[in-house]
């Protein structure tokens, strides 16, 4: 899964751990998300995209 | 949410208490009725099962006061999950090789001791292919 986590958190200006506390995760959790090795749950994506003020889970989160 | 995982602490650690209690008073009951000295062919077991619950109770109590809040997420509990299927198998293949080497060669090694090690490969087995599936996923 490709993801563009990255991308939105460095335009909010948030580090890894502050996204890691504000969705209820792990750091290395978002990093494996960045990295798009792990496929998240419709829960967590969720929680991602309000965290990132995106709109829609498809802005964040794109299957290659 | 918090409330919830709070909840569920809260009972996991009475029910943590109430098994240390329950192996301690198991143990004073088989002591006092002097039936330790042979209990399906071990030897002091209410010695070992008052020890057993006295260490629960300190490592409980000890965890309680000192435990930074850990978190769990869903990664980690996939991760685990798999990690356990993996044991679940080396289990098998491990049981399935031991009979072969026990019909080539009696293993004459004490059951006790057997155990032991067979407790300390599972262990060992689940923390490695959790490293190695955490590096993975």
């Amino acid at each position: 899964m490709k993801t563009k986590i990255a991308f939105y958190r460095k335009k909010l200006n948030i580090t890894q751990e502050e996204l890691a506390e504000l969705v209820g995760v792990t750091r290395q959790t978002i990093l494996v998300l960045e990295q798009g090795k792990y496929n998240p749950s419709l829960l967590l994506a969720y929680k991602i995209t309000n965290a990132l003020k995106q709109k829609k889970i498809e802005d964040v989160f794109k299957i290659k | 949410m918090k409330n919830k995982q709070d909840k569920t602490r809260k009972r996991n650690l009475i029910w943590r208490y109430s098994f240390a209690t329950l192996l301690i008073i198991f143990g004073i009951v088989l002591s006092y009725f002097n039936m330790s000295n042979e209990f399906l062919g071990f030897s002091s077991v209410s010695l070992w099962l008052i020890y057993v619950g006295f260490v629960m109770l300190t490592v409980i109590t000890l965890q309680m006061l000192f435990k930074k809040e850990r978190i769990v997420d869903e990664r980690m509990e996939f991760i685990a999950s798999k990690a356990s299927r993996v044991t679940f198998i080396g289990i098998i293949l491990f049981a399935f090789l031991i009979m072969i080497i026990d019909g080539i060669k009696p293993i004459e090694i004490a059951y006790s001791y057997f155990m032991s090690y067979l407790i300390c490969g599972i262990v060992l087995l689940y923390i490695v292919s959790y490293k190695i599936l955490s590096n993975k996923y």
